[in-house]
């Protein structure tokens, strides 16, 4: 927010703040596991086909992915009741009879060149998106698009939610995360402003239901991306997740364990 | 054991009082410098012709100096002032009292005031730095904005955090742990527009001086510096004004007599332009910023001077009329100085303090507010034993309120719930003794003691954690985890939850090798009680301020400094070097993605760490000529770490040291004024500085979707080194009337448009999705045009 402000303010002051991409030489740490392990149940689906995919970090600027292969990955409820994910492309790893159940407590097991990965999460529910209220005179400049995506936050119990919006013309959706805690109980919204916005545009709407860990896990990673740099920014930091090796504690792990509720409405803009 | 070496120092410092001065041969030459007001002149050289011997005035106007019997020629010298000379047979104690006149009417055409005739060779104040009003008008800055804080950075052991980043940092120490005082009043956030400018408007600032270490006992408070700023006092003689126009802002100071003689005032504005910058851009935003600044002064008698100070400031910011943000500080402060005797004098002085912030979200529906305030009663004692010996003591005590949120809905279908979390309430006070002693012809002394009582009182509902602890550490994730509380009781705000009370002794020596060198060492604790909860390398406007309590600790500082100084005495240059060490226990740190905005638990989000800092500064100075200026260039180096409370916790950077954001290893200024006729003024400054410490990644990882960096360890990287050079000239045409004078400031920043980066962003392109590292620099060559005027 405050780098965007301080362009805002810079590109006016006699156009001399700017912004440009520089080469720089960076060292690169051992490759680590990453495990993405995130299952999604959207509503009014049977949630039965999943999938989980396991790589290894690289270099920053190296592009080509580095998928882990061979291993054997199986997701239990607390019944004991055993989803087998099996490797469909180098990586990736899918199943197409999970059973999703609202609270319920889900374990990972991971087996991977002689260690055994954990991991454990409850599938969290989440209300629906009610309306979507655009706005043309939004943003900062006031002159883009803004859509609002209204939810009634359940009373008295706490709540986290992550919203992802995808557009044709980002090559990532964006993702925010919000608590309740200033707003337990109200009719609220996820928010979204871009320049790019058209009229015509599908705008896909995601809301998830997550669990506080999950929720403290994103805002660290998202707090990653794009840091490093101004004097307003946070230090970064490593981001721990819930996955961690039986045989060895230390080993650091990155990626997440997570099980949510998704509503998602598709929404052409005005 | 505090304790005992507490009481061996009470003991020493009453033993020195009492030594008897008898070793010096000759007689005492003493007196007062008084100006054409009757207000005592401290600082004023006074010279004794054909020895080479000399002093300077106390804080009182008062001289001592230990002659043998002779004939002499007895020099008064302050700048700005005319100098005196009067010559005397002297064969026995002698009190001699000047009276200078001001040299122009126009006191602001002074250099740098410290060191000029490198008498101050002899006092034991050190790492200190003085500059007043002129100086820091020569500087160019960008868009030509005269301004204190840019000033400051170009002295030895004195940084930020980069252009744009807010406050400043002394030896290592950090933002908040600046005593930042104008007229005694406190100020709680220096910075404009995020830091771009500070809220000194150089038209109502008369002096500044900025302890670095050594710092007398008279202050606390804060841990690093005390930047100690006096305002400009009304003529008492005849109406006057002064002003300019510049591209940021435009300002005006009036000032004059209320009854001649007698009273005076001073009321200085200063405002940007509405609309600075973002009206350029065909929207509705909208930013500006203004100050007001006064001063009233009443002689009431010869022993009877009141005074009020008053300043009130604001920047305001608002886009689109969804997001708007107004913060300022304010403050009063009344002071009655009493002169008992000639020798005794005091002060007492009461003042309100205040910093607001607001936040209007006009976009979700909600406003919030939060603020600090303090009242200060404070009474000071100066008073001469004899000749070679000072004494200044006094009490203080002031009264905090913290409103650390507020959260209203603004509109009737606004999501957000109204909340206001605990105000927080303390008293620091605090009882001094300060003295300042010389022992012999070559040897003075300064030392005192501060004892300093904060009484925290109870918040309105306090949260209890099991086992006292509100941050647990969960082993096997290796992250940190909020406690929930077990219960949360009633407080009563009237009293008291936890008191802290801590000595902090001050001690400076100089030693006199010859007439123009001198050695000079110190050492002083201090104790900070407030603190600033930020996460960020630089402070924002909507951090808040936070007393210490049950889970946080007072700051302590333990700084030792030794420096050498040196007049050379045939060029006109002073040498200035010193090193200093010091460390800080109980400096709190952040677990990682800790939110401290409208947070009622900050416990649940700190740990306690500590700091230290080394360094070596050197300060090269030309005092006279067509051509003045300095060079002054620092070495250092500022961490901190915190370990976990056991050992099977992580810590924060695995309890590693790491630097902090605003380290930097080298630095140097160097800053020059040539008067190239009496029209045309030519001013230059270069810096060149190691790069701040930031972050690379060693890695990226996939994670739905999106690239994440990897980070290992902390500010282990560094930006590319920052240089830039800026130039300045100020035309004076001649004077066309005796009551008109005016001047045109033509500057222009970074002379050479070189792109110092602000900041290295790694991150993924939006539109490619691939990762790119992206370098932000906020100023290129900015060309700048400004017009002063003076009647």
């Amino acid at each position: 927010m405050m780098r965007k402000f301080f362009i805002l303010l810079g590109l006016v002051s006699l156009l001399s703040a700017c912004e440009d991409v520089v080469e720089v030489n960076l060292e690169e740490a051992q490759p680590r596991l990453i495990v993405d392990a995130i299952l999604s149940w959207e509503k009014g689906t049977d949630g039965a086909n999943q999938s989980i995919k396991l790589s290894r970090t690289r270099g920053f600027f190296e592009q080509e992915p580095n998928p882990v292969s061979g291993a054997s990955i199986a997701v239990n409820n607390s019944s004991g009741k055993e989803f087998i994910f099996e490797e469909v492309t180098s990586g990736e790893y899918a199943t197409d009879n999970f059973e999703p159940e609202l609270n319920e407590l889900y374990s990972l097991t991971i087996e991977l060149d002689g260690s055994v990965y954990t991991a454990e999460e409850n599938l969290k529910p989440v209300v629906a998106i009610d309306s979507i209220e655009q706005n043309d005179e939004g943003g900062f400049s006031g002159e883009d698009i803004e859509l609002k995506a209204f939810y009634k936050d359940p009373e008295g119990v706490e709540n986290y939610y992550l919203f992802k919006f995808f557009t044709p013309f980002l090559a990532f959706p964006d993702f925010s995360v919000f608590d309740d805690e200033f707003n337990d109980g109200n009719r609220i919204f996820g928010l979204f402003s871009e320049e790019d916005l058209e009229p015509g545009m599908e705008i896909g709407i995601q809301i998830h239901g997550i669990s506080r860990e999950y929720y403290n896990f994103l805002e660290i990673l998202l707090a990653q991306a794009g840091s490093a740099g101004g004097p307003f920014e946070t230090q970064p930091a490593t981001v721990r997740g819930n996955i961690k090796n039986e045989n060895d504690s230390e080993e650091l792990i990155f990626g997440y364990f997570g099980l949510s509720e998704v509503d998602e409405v598709i929404y052409t803009i005005q | 054991m505090i304790k005992t070496s507490a009481i061996k120092f009470l003991f020493i410092l009453f033993f020195l009082i009492n030594v008897q001065v008898g070793t010096a041969q000759g007689y005492d030459l003493s007196g007062t410098v008084l100006d054409d007001t009757n207000q005592p002149i401290p600082g004023v050289n006074i010279i004794i012709d054909g020895s080479n011997r000399g002093t300077v005035t106390n804080e009182n106007g008062k001289y001592s100096i230990k002659l043998a019997k002779g004939n002499y020629t007895i020099k008064v010298t302050y700048l700005g002032f005319k100098t005196v000379e009067q010559q005397i047979t002297f064969n026995n104690d002698k009190t001699l009292n000047f009276n200078l006149v001001p040299q122009t009417e126009d006191l602001q055409e002074v250099v740098v005031t410290d060191n000029i005739e490198g008498i101050n060779i002899r006092d034991p104040e050190m790492s200190v730095s003085k500059l007043d009003a002129s100086s820091i008008k020569k500087i160019p800055v960008v868009f030509g904005e005269v301004d204190v804080i840019q000033s400051l950075l170009q002295l030895p052991g004195v940084s930020n955090a980069g252009e744009g980043a807010s406050g400043f940092n002394v030896r290592g120490g950090a933002t908040d742990q600046n005593l930042i005082l104008i007229d005694d009043a406190l100020i709680y956030n220096s910075s404009h527009l995020f830091g771009f400018f500070s809220i000194f408007n150089p038209d109502a600032v008369k002096n500044l001086k900025l302890y670095k270490g050594g710092i007398p006992a008279n202050y606390g408070g804060r841990v690093s510096s005390v930047l100690d700023i006096k305002q400009k006092t009304g003529n008492t003689q005849k109406l006057k004004g002064e002003g300019g126009i510049g591209v940021i802002s435009s300002k005006l100071t009036l000032e004059g007599p209320i009854q001649k003689d007698k009273s005076s005032f001073l009321v200085s504005g200063r405002g940007t332009y509405a609309h600075l910058f973002l009206k350029l851009t065909d929207n509705s935003n909208s930013a500006y910023f203004y100050d007001l600044n006064t001063k009233l002064n009443f002689n009431i008698d010869e022993k009877n001077t009141l005074s009020f100070s008053g300043y009130y400031g604001l920047d305001y910011v608002n886009i689109n009329d969804s997001f708007t943000n107004i913060y300022g500080n304010a403050f009063g402060i009344l002071d009655w100085e009493h002169k008992f005797n000639e020798n005794i004098n005091s002060n007492l002085n009461f003042s309100y303090s205040q910093y607001n912030y607001e936040l209007d979200l006009a976009l979700v529906g909600f406003n919030f507010q939060n603020s600090i305030s303090n009242f200060d009663l404070s009474y000071q004692i100066n008073h001469t034993i004899n000749p070679n010996l000072d004494l200044s003591y006094g009490l203080s005590s002031i009264q905090y309120t913290i409103n650390p949120g507020e959260i209203v809905p603004t509109t009737a279908d606004s999501g957000i719930n109204p909340r206001k979390l605990n105000n927080k309430y303390a008293f620091d006070n605090a009882a001094f003794l300060s003295v300042n002693q010389s022992l012999s012809d070559k040897i003075n002394i300064q030392y005192g003691l501060r004892v300093s009582a904060f009484l925290r009182m109870e918040d309105e509902s306090i949260d209890i954690y099991a086992n006292n602890n509100p941050l647990l550490y969960d082993e096997n994730r290796s992250i940190y985890v909020e406690a929930t509380p077990t219960e949360t009781i009633g407080g009563n705000t009237s009293r008291v939850n936890e008191s802290f009370i801590n000595l902090e002794p001050r001690a400076g020596i100089s030693y006199l090798i010859d007439d123009n060198t001198s050695i000079k060492a110190s050492y002083n604790r201090m104790v900070q009680n407030l603190h600033l909860l930020s996460n960020t390398s630089s402070p924002t406007p909507f951090d808040v301020w936070t007393p210490s309590g049950t889970y946080i600790k007072p700051q302590k500082l333990d700084q030792f400094a030794f420096g050498y100084f040196k007049d050379f005495e045939n060029i006109p240059f002073t040498l200035e070097t010193e090193v200093f060490y010091k460390t800080i226990d109980n400096r709190i740190d952040y677990i990682d993605g800790a939110n401290l905005i409208a947070n009622e638990a900050i416990e649940r989000v700190i740990l306690n760490g500590e700091g230290r800092a080394y360094g070596l500064e050197f300060y090269f100075k030309k005092n006279t000529g067509r051509l003045t200026g300095w060079l002054s260039y620092t070495l250092s180096r500022s961490e901190q770490r915190t370990p976990g409370r056991t050992p099977n916790e992580i810590g924060i950077n695995n309890g590693d040291w790491y630097l902090n954001g605003y380290d930097k290893t080298h630095d140097v200024s160097l800053t020059s004024s040539y008067e190239l006729n009496e029209k045309w003024q030519i001013n230059s400054n270069f810096v060149l500085q190691t790069g701040r410490p930031v972050n690379f990644p060693v890695g990226q990882f996939e994670f739905q979707d999106l690239n994440i960096p990897v980070f290992e360890g902390r500010n282990l990287n560094r930006l590319p080194t920052f240089h830039r050079l800026d130039l300045s000239a100020t035309y004076t045409p001649e004077k066309k009337n005796k009551s008109w004078s005016s001047s045109w400031n033509f500057g222009i920043y970074n002379v050479y448009n070189r792109r110092n980066a602000a900041s290295l962003n790694f991150e993924q392109n939006t539109t490619t999705g691939q990762n790119e590292a992206v370098r932000f620099s906020i100023f290129g060559i900015v060309p700048s045009v400004s017009y002063s005027f003076k009647f």
